[in-house]
């Protein structure tokens, strides 16, 4: 499954990241990779609130559809 | 002796410097604030022993290896200054993520001290964080500070320089062993290690908190830019028609409109010094310079209110809310930030771009940024919004409306000409949202006026000087009673053709508008300058002289013209290296200058036949022009989506 079909609230482990090496790298350093926890807070504006490790970060839709998660 | 400090984006870095050095370097609570080097020297208070250490603020960076190009600038630095030290800032809100790249740093060979910054956030949440534990760890000092407090500084600088006086090298533990796989997840599992063993976590990161509340309001879907319009509107009419309008009239009718020239001339008439000096000084350089000066208070104004957004956190949550609307132009909420950084000077707004990923998206955006009006062109927006529409308040604010719309429609036709793929994600972090900080915002404050007062008294008191020797003497150098036989008219009236479609009739519209690509407050003095001789009054009466140059319409056609055609030399210097290639800057100066001088020509033409019900001075040449214009545009489009269609790229 994909984080954009997450219910707000949920948090999820995730699964494994598509796209872009760079992308992934730097979703990396912020502490987002297979394995690790992410809790979608709310969804604004047609972007995604999420907290990864201690901090809220808004990702649009597109990178919400790349961060695959175990369902 | 040079230390560095480095550390995740909002740790609070330049915080640290501006208290370290007695520097005002802007600061801001979200990501991206700094995106260049700043280097000072430490202040006195914590210098051991008189000896010169130099402290170097550095872009945020989540990891050694970069992702945008400020990131890159920060590993630049480290790995090719080697600074004698680094100060690495662990942000208490994100101790985990922090380490990461604390890790990175221990294993470059630099001696690194650890500062927790922002520990009460950690405290507020319940989290407690074992510093001898972690400092035993890491096998480096960890120095807890309040970078905002002044708290812990003196201990923090004592123990830097003592790691590089010892004579032992710092030893960095081996967080990888030789053979690992995966450098990074090993690195990340380090840090879990490490983390388990100092750090208690009582609350959990993903519960909802009141920040989150105010953001499901503020980052609505629907009340998001209402709520941003109505916060910027309130920000710029109490800035424009509000207090900082109530100062600057009082500083523009009776300082430099009656005290400052009276006392001027009556000391110069007391000392018997020659009436060319004494008016060279009194209209040329009192004139233009007072004229511009008694702006300050607006731009006091503004910079107090706009450091005390920046500071409060919600500059991220606009970035969300202009997200869906820009990426309808090809751009992203990442650029909205550039944009609002030049609505105080477009030059820190330009380099902010910096912070974008994607380089055409880099490039849309320092194209665009400009638009929005900037504090040196504040001067302009009063000026004319004092004299011709003294009794409405809608004008000043609506300016800033109106360059959102601009930089909306320039970016659909920038989409359409220029033929790219935008494949960059928009993701931004959201900090908690703090009190904003009164003090900071008044440091700020006198920092932005102390600048202004400085351009004021440099580069546009030469300018001055200049206006009014070119436009009170002949080429023979002899003084000319009439200023249409001076050097300046002579001038002005090559460019001023160029200027009929738009309904801008004489030399001295084409000189000002031109000095002001110098700096853009020299709009204002050129016409202090040039209408002193014409007028006792001081300029910015309603209805005063300036009016003999303009109906209404055309008044808010030359604002335009001013607001929307290239920014001042400085920033186009900023364009230039933030563009990478003359070939971009050119492309983008071009069209810069085609949206200002169009606008301009729409709203003489289109405004003079709706209010007046006759069309303006050059009618039929500005039909012509819109004519070709919409030519050359269909051309442009085609042949980008020829090209569009060769490569295969979508819209």
């Amino acid at each position: 499954m994909v984080l954009s079909k997450v219910k707000i609230g949920q948090t999820v482990v995730v699964k494994g990241i598509e796209g872009k090496d760079k992308m992934k790298k730097f979703l990396f350093s912020l502490g987002c990779y297979e394995g690790e926890e992410i809790t979608l807070i709310s969804v604004l504006a047609g972007n995604y609130v999420v907290n990864i490790k201690d901090s809220r970060y808004a990702i649009d839709a597109k990178m919400a559809k790349s961060i695959m998660i175990e369902a | 002796m040079k230390i560095a400090l480095a550390g995740n984006p909002n740790s609070g870095k330049t915080t640290l410097f501006n208290r370290l050095t007695g520097k005002s370097e802007s600061v801001g609570n979200w990501s991206g604030v700094t995106v260049s080097v700043k280097q000072a020297d430490l202040k006195k208070k914590y210098q051991p022993m008189d000896r010169a250490i130099q402290i170097v603020d550095l872009p945020g960076a989540y990891s050694i290896s970069p992702f945008t190009s400020e990131e890159a600038i920060t590993r630049d630095f480290i790995l090719d200054d080697a600074p004698d030290v680094i100060i690495n800032l662990v942000d208490g809100a994100n101790v985990s993520r922090s380490l990461y790249f604390t890790t990175q740093l221990l294993e470059l060979g630099i001696p690194v001290v650890v500062a927790l910054n922002k520990s009460d956030i950690l405290a507020k949440r319940g989290d407690k964080l074992d510093l001898a534990a972690l400092s035993k760890e890491l096998n480096c000092p960890v120095v807890p500070i309040a970078a905002a407090l002044e708290e812990g500084l003196a201990e923090l600088i004592a123990v830097a320089v003592k790691l590089i006086d010892q004579e032992s090298r710092q030893v960095t533990p081996q967080f990888l062993k030789d053979d690992v796989v995966d450098e990074g997840l090993t690195r990340q599992r380090v840090v879990t290690e490490i983390l388990k063993k100092c750090q208690v976590k009582k609350n959990v990161a993903s519960t909802i908190t009141l920040t989150d509340k105010v953001d499901r309001i503020v980052a609505h879907k629907w009340l998001g830019l209402p709520i941003f319009f109505g916060i910027m509107w309130a920000i710029f009419s109490f800035s424009i028609e509000g207090l900082g309008g109530y100062l600057s009239g009082y500083l523009n009718d009776t300082v430099f409109g009656e005290i400052v020239p009276n006392a001027a001339n009556g000391f110069f008439e007391a000392l018997g010094v020659s009436p060319i000096l004494q008016a060279l000084i009194v209209e040329g350089a009192i004139g233009g310079v007072g004229a511009v000066i008694g702006f300050l208070p607006l731009i006091m104004v503004l910079f107090f209110c706009l450091s005390l957004l920046e500071d409060s956190g919600y500059m991220a949550r606009v970035a969300i809310v202009m997200d869906r609307f820009f990426k309808k132009i090809g751009l992203s909420g990442k650029s909205i930030i550039p944009m609002i950084v030049g609505s105080g000077c477009a030059i820190p707004g330009v380099m902010a771009t910096r912070t974008i990923e994607d380089i055409n998206e880099k490039r849309m955006t320092t194209i665009l940024t400009p638009f929005v009006p900037c504090g040196a062109k504040l001067p302009i927006i009063a000026l004319f919004a004092a004299v011709f529409f003294p009794t409405s308040t809608w004008v000043g604010p609506s300016m800033y409306i109106l360059a959102i719309i601009m930089i909306l429609l320039g970016g659909l036709i920038l989409k359409k000409i220029f033929v790219w793929e935008n494949s960059s994600h928009f993701i931004m972090e959201l900090p908690e949202y703090k009190i904003p900080s009164f003090k900071n915002a008044i440091i700020q404050m006198f920092d932005k006026a102390k600048a202004f007062i400085y351009k004021a008294t440099t580069i546009i008191l030469v300018c001055n000087t200049f206006v009014w020797f070119a436009s009170s003497y002949s080429w023979g150098l002899k003084p000319v009673e009439d200023q249409s036989l001076s050097i300046l008219a002579s001038l002005g009236t090559v460019i001023a053709p160029i200027l009929i479609p738009l309904g801008f009739i004489g030399w001295q519209l084409a000189a000002a508008a031109v000095t002001g690509f110098i700096a853009k407050e020299n709009v204002v003095a050129t016409f202090a300058v040039l209408l002193a001789v014409a007028s006792e009054d001081a300029l910015h009466m309603p209805g005063g002289v300036i009016t003999e140059f303009f109906t209404p319409v055309t008044a808010l056609a030359y604002l335009v013209f001013n607001l929307f055609t290239p920014p001042c030399f400085a920033a186009i210097g900023a364009m230039n290296s933030e563009m990478g290639s003359k070939k971009w800057l050119f492309k983008g100066l071009a069209f810069q200058f085609g949206v200002g001088y169009t606008l301009a020509m729409l709203v003489t033409q289109v405004g003079s036949l709706l209010v007046y019900g006759t069309p303006a001075i050059g009618f039929i040449p500005a039909i012509a022009i819109s004519i070709s214009l919409v030519l050359v545009l269909v051309v442009i489009i085609r042949r980008a989506d020829f090209k569009r269609a060769q490569l295969g790229v979508e819209m």
